[in-house]
């Protein structure tokens, strides 16, 4: 009787997994099946056995019949209620059933200051020949728990994820590989220090280059939460998870635009997340992943044993593949990893070698450099190319050509003439007659050789000409189209401060768009900083051959990107251009609005990496100014969710080359782009007036239940916060920018 | 030119003068008050002569929105802006040319009036045509190093020069009207000072560059009266001598002629420096293109030497001491500035030429003020409830405090009384005159504590030793 028992609970299981993923009790009369279950436990004691057992053989054989239906075909809207079902596994029983034996590290369930993100050092164990061999990891990653409320349901907050990276560091200084468990919905968008968004962008900044090999499975990979511990030499995902940009209910309220508080249509829930191209298949053919784990037909649930195998067995294999690929002799052993994985479906029980885990110097140098190339090559179908052919060709023999000059100029002359400078200053100071007199004519043959550098002209003497005064005509030559109304406008700030309406020529034109009395900062389109930020006529745009285009074929994007194309005159929601402020040059790199709302999918991610690259080759100073960004482009799916490590990756290149990389932003900058590539700058500027941060009021009352004030993401709490590290009057943008041009940045910035 | 209808955006006396102006014109116009001003005696004219239809109550005399809204509602075709308030505002001048329904701004045209309101600008410029300017920056500085080299400069050619204790003036260069302006008597202290006005003028006018200028300690305050024309006529008044100041650098008592040599000794060609002034003002004027009434402001040290301050793009409180001593083609009896401004900001042609204008007397302007010199100048503010004044052909007094009744000062505004203008034959006889109006004006009231009211006038009579003396 007590086997029945059982047997009637794992049926209801079933029954109940069933509705879980058909997200419909009455999908093929479930409830009624389940009702017939529970009914039978009423009365177990009233019928006889065998009546029982054929009524379970009965229900057992209509559960499997349906079962086998479901998983015939499976749509990504049902996929998606698998990885959400409080039945599938979580990292729990990873931890217990893939690793032979695990520590919990930085707290233990609730007592823990984030239970949602769990770290532990763990054995994990492999058989060669009958011998064991353990190696010891660093296991990191999200638990969603079964439904306990400290789990957050997986969803990290700020802390949590800086735990995380506190352990990648660790796992670091001791030498030992990271296996990342990817379980999460999506980040909590909270903006308490350390902040969703900055922090997200910290751990990618340091993943980028973290100096041991890295291994990540995804179960449920929801947007920036899962790229806080996903930027991995080796990414793999279950064969019935997903990874997306966005939830699907996410993007139908935005594809849909549904009001807050309606209810949202389930056809228009999974139509979205039939079109983010989300599932496990989707992501392979996208490259976004690297492969894919085979799970049982209705996904692993927390029973099934031989998934758990399969995935140490996957687990092990990722990480010795990542290692060898850093040994000299890679080609000879990947060929036979190779070999072994093709063999067949079944694990096998031994392994043929045993690796070690720990690369010596040069092996780490080759594995950050396949990292990096691996993340730079992300999304690189997402966007359309105009150029062609030769064209493309020669576009690249020039870059070869920009590449060796600068390297030469600035890379090798200029240590040299700093040196040759060096030794005739000091020589010279000696200061005997006899002396200078042997030095003099080597400085002038010597600058005749090295004529004197354009150095930076010293704010002083031309500035006259530069700014005269505010009343000098200069303002004048670009004036805001906005101005042309005679109308007044009201202060948001009136109430508060008492100021008066501004007049609509005056607030647009020398007003620059600023109250004078609260100094709130009005909007202003963008070209109003092509004209006054930058020398005039320095402003030159490169790389426009990079078109956004549709990778995924989302429905309605075609057009929108063609009418947006239309309007703004430009193919991205990027421009790339070189430019001077007062007189040193730059490359910047600058989201607006107007185009998808300022939106990064692949072909805006890769010309912030080609911009950055060209900053790099040519040591000049790299300026994010970010005009509007509305975070990743939804309607590209992962490719899109991918341009925040690939950019990161970049950016930290950059930086590790000795330039100087600023960020500012204005307007609104909210989601991916902050929480990676510009996140991670030491130096980020807001504008007054604008908001920076994870998540819009919307998406947090959403996600959080709770309510947030006007003013959440304003720059000033973000000051407060620690986000960014100082606020600029857009009036004194030019000033501070070349302020911070001439005493911030590294070493080796070309006019240093 | 009768079609036309003024607004007078501004109050008190200067409001009541405007008035006078329109009415002999033949004028329309309409006034505005503020609550606090509303028993203002330029409130109550306007609606003698104009009717209650010409008054319009006004939360603000500072809120351009509200006059222009006045102004469309009062169908008026001009705005006369007195002196303060938006008379050198060159956004509101502006905002008066481009709106859809535009306004005759009377004062010069509005780039005029930005260009020279910004006294670095005006410094440079005036550098350009060999015209002498306080030595100091001439450009705004926004570098501190170079700013510290700068002041260093300044002090090493003030010892050079045997000043025992030489110092320097930072200035906001968007600054105005004796603020953010600080002096520096040591080298040290300079930096801090430096910091201080930068972040103010940051704060005030949004501009952090600033000025950096020798201090003159002993020295005269002249100024060039100017009227040009549409048509770029300029012809100019004489000069004034405004060197009688308040703390806080408010004038009190003004004189014109600049300079009375044959009264006075100077330790230089007196008349010489003056015809400097006024030659390097006109040459000023006629470089950009200035337009309508405009003051220069001079100051002139004891070797002699004239340096140009600034440029008052508006009508001034003293203009009428210039008037007082000017004659157009021999006419007995003074000219209306105001009058002229008016008609010159309409379009109208001047009618007269330099030749045309001859100078005779002395004139003397007395500032009454509700204040108690003793203590700093500080104001007093109560109910006036009589205000008596000789009656004389000499003299003229302008005041918005009515007679008959009494008159609470509001304390939002400066407590100015009233103007009195004074003229004589020569300076001497301007002087007599000017006390004997002193002393037989009776001016009485109380504050709400019962204590009577404190005025500058036995200051006033004093000061009056000192006018026109170096």
């Amino acid at each position: 009787m007590a086997d029945s028992g059982k047997l009637l609970t794992q049926l209801a299981d079933r029954i109940s997994y069933l509705i879980d993923i058909k997200g419909d009790a009455k999908w093929a009369n479930l409830d009624e099946l389940l009702d017939r279950v529970h009914g039978l436990r009423q009365s177990l004691f009233d019928i006889t056995e065998a009546r029982l057992f054929e009524e379970l053989d009965r229900i057992e054989e209509r559960v499997s019949f349906l079962e086998d239906r479901v998983a015939e075909k499976l749509s990504p809207a049902e996929v998606v209620n698998i990885v959400r079902s409080i039945q599938r596994f979580t990292l729990q029983d990873v931890l217990e059933n893939v690793y032979d034996s695990y520590t919990e590290l930085g707290g233990e369930g609730e007592c823990n200051i984030d239970p949602a993100m769990v770290v532990a050092r763990a054995i994990i164990s492999r058989r060669v020949k009958n011998k064991l061999y353990r190696h010891q990891v660093m296991v990191i990653g999200h638990e969603k728990g079964r439904g306990e409320e400290f789990r957050n349901g997986g969803c990290a907050r700020p802390w949590g994820n800086d735990k995380a990276l506190r352990y990648m560091r660790v796992a670091e200084t001791e030498g030992i590989p990271i296996h990342f468990f990817i379980f999460t919905p999506g980040s909590f968008p909270i903006e308490d220090y350390p902040g969703a968004a900055q922090q997200i962008a910290r751990n990618l900044y340091v993943m980028s280059k973290l100096k041991v090999p890295m291994v990540s499975f995804i179960s449920e990979g929801g947007s920036g939460g899962a790229e806080a511990i996903g930027l991995s030499d080796i990414r793999l995902m279950g064969a019935m998870g997903y990874y997306s940009v966005i939830s699907p209910e996410g993007a139908a309220a935005i594809e849909g635009r549904i009001r807050e508080g309606e209810k949202l249509p389930k056809e228009l829930i999974r139509h979205c997340a039939a079109q983010l191209k989300m599932t496990a298949k989707d992501n392979l053919e996208l490259g976004t992943i690297d492969r894919i784990i085979e799970e049982p037909p209705l996904g692993a649930r927390r029973e099934d044993y031989g998934f758990f195998r399969r995935l140490r067995y996957e687990m092990i294999r990722a990480t010795d593949e990542v290692v060898l690929k850093t040994k000299s002799f890679r080609a000879f052993r990947a060929y036979a990893l190779k070999q072994r994985a093709e063999e067949g479906k079944d694990i096998p029980e031994d392994f043929d070698v045993a690796i070690a885990w720990d690369l010596s110097d040069l092996e780490i140098e080759r594995l950050l450099e396949l990292r990096s190339k691996k993340y730079r090559g992300l999304g690189k179908r997402g966007y359309i190319q105009l150029k062609k052919g030769l064209r493309l060709g020669l576009g690249r023999a020039r870059d070869m050509a920009t590449k060796g000059y600068y390297e030469l100029r600035y890379g090798l002359l200029r240590p040299h003439q700093r040196n040759v400078q060096k030794v005739i200053e000091e020589v010279s100071g000696e200061g005997t007659v006899f002396l200078k007199k042997v030095t003099e004519p080597v400085r002038a043959a010597y600058d005749f050789v090295f004529p004197k550098l354009e150095r930076p002209r010293k704010v002083s003497a031309p500035e006259s000409m530069e700014r005269r005064s505010i009343f000098a005509e200069d303002w004048e030559q670009y004036v805001s189209p906005l101005a042309n109304e005679d109308r007044t406008v009201t202060c948001p700030n009136a109430s508060k401060y008492g100021c008066l309406d501004l007049w609509v020529p005056d607030l647009y034109g020398e007003l620059c768009g600023v109250c004078p009395s609260c100094g709130h900062h009005f909007p202003l389109e963008y070209q109003w900083y092509l004209e006054n930020l930058f020398d005039q006529g320095s402003v030159r745009e490169f790389n426009t051959h990079i078109v956004s285009g549709n990778p995924l074929n989302f429905q309605g994007l075609d057009a929108r990107l063609k009418r947006d194309i239309k309007r703004t005159g430009r193919k991205s929601a990027i421009i790339t251009f070189d430019a001077e402020v007062k007189g040193i040059k730059l490359v910047v790199a600058m989201l607006y609005s107007d185009f998808r709302s300022g939106t990064v999918g692949s072909a805006e991610g890769e010309k912030f990496v080609r911009a950055c690259d060209r900053a790099r080759t040519t040591r000049r100073p790299f300026l994010a100014y970010i005009h509007t960004t509305g975070g990743i482009r939804i309607q590209e799916g992962t490719l899109g969710v991918v341009q925040m490590p690939k950019c990161t990756v970049a950016v930290r290149e950059y930086i590790d080359s000795g330039g100087l990389y600023m960020v500012v932003y204005d307007n609104n900058s909210y989601a991916g782009p902050v929480a990676s590539f510009l996140g991670c700058s030491p130096y980020q500027v807001g504008i007054r007036s604008s908001r920076i941060g994870f998540a819009g009021p919307r998406v947090i009352r959403e996600t959080t239940g709770q309510d947030v004030p006007p003013d959440y993401h304003s720059a000033r709490n973000a000051l407060k916060r620690g986000h960014i590290q100082g606020i600029w009057d857009r009036r004194e943008f030019r000033k501070n920018l070349y302020d911070a041009l001439v005493t911030m940045g590294g070493p080796n910035l070309y006019y240093k | 030119m009768s079609e036309d209808c003024v607004l007078i955006a501004n109050r008190g006396e200067i409001a009541i003068r405007i008035m006078n102006a329109c009415n002999e014109l033949g004028l329309g116009y309409v006034v505005v008050y503020t609550r606090e001003d509303e028993a203002s005696f330029h409130v109550e004219l306007a609606r003698e002569q104009r009717g209650a239809g010409a008054v319009y109550r006004i939360s603000s005399y500072k809120d351009p929105n509200e006059i222009f809204s006045v102004a469309d509602r009062a169908n008026a075709t001009a705005i006369h802006p007195g002196y303060g308030f938006f008379s050198e505002n060159f956004r509101f001048a502006r905002r008066a040319a481009l709106r859809s329904r535009p306004l005759t701004f009377i004062g010069p045209r509005w780039e005029v009036i930005r260009d020279l309101g910004s006294k670095i600008n005006t410094k440079r410029v005036a550098k350009s045509l060999g015209i002498p300017v306080i030595p100091g920056s001439d450009s705004p500085i926004y570098n501190e190093m170079d700013a510290e080299a700068l002041a260093e400069e300044l002090f090493f050619m003030q010892k050079e020069q045997g000043i025992k204790h030489p110092s320097i003036l930072v200035k906001a260069s968007a600054g105005g009207g004796g603020m953010g302006i600080e002096e520096v008597n040591h080298l040290d202290t300079f930096k801090r000072v430096y910091r201080r006005i930068q972040n103010y003028a940051k704060r005030q006018f949004g501009d952090e560059g600033d000025l950096i200028e020798q201090c003159l300690t002993d020295y005269q305050h002249l100024e060039v009266q100017l009227l040009c024309s549409r048509h770029g006529e300029v012809v100019h008044f004489g000069t004034r001598n405004c060197t009688i100041q308040s703390t806080g650098r408010q004038k009190r008592v003004e004189a014109a002629p600049g300079f009375d040599p044959q009264l006075y000794d100077y330790p230089f060609d007196a008349s010489k420096v003056l015809e400097r002034m006024v030659k390097y003002s006109v040459r000023l004027a006629k470089h950009v293109g200035y337009d309508n009434v405009g003051t220069w402001e001079w100051v002139v040290t004891r070797d002699g030497s004239p340096y140009l301050l600034e440029v008052n793009t508006r009508i001034q409180v003293e203009n009428e001491i210039s008037a007082a001593i000017s004659r157009i083609k021999g006419h007995q009896g003074p000219v209306n500035l105001i009058k002229e401004q008016i008609r010159s900001a309409l379009g109208e042609k001047l009618g007269f030429k330099q030749k045309d204008v001859s100078f005779e007397g002395t004139s003397i302007e007395l500032r009454i003020v509700a204040e108690d010199v003793k203590r700093g100048f500080s104001p007093w503010c109560g109910t006036i409830s009589r205000f008596d004044f000789p009656e004389e052909p000499w003299a003229r007094l302008y005041t918005h405090v009515p007679r008959g009744r009494p008159y609470s000062i509001p304390t939002e505004y400066d407590p100015n009384l009233a103007l009195a203008i004074i003229w004589g034959r020569n300076t001497e006889e301007a002087k007599e005159r000017a006390k004997a109006f002193i002393s037989a004006c009776n001016i009485q009231g109380e504050d709400s504590q019962g204590r009577a009211i404190v005025t500058n006038l036995d200051y006033l009579y004093e000061r009056l030793e000192d006018v026109l003396r170096f």
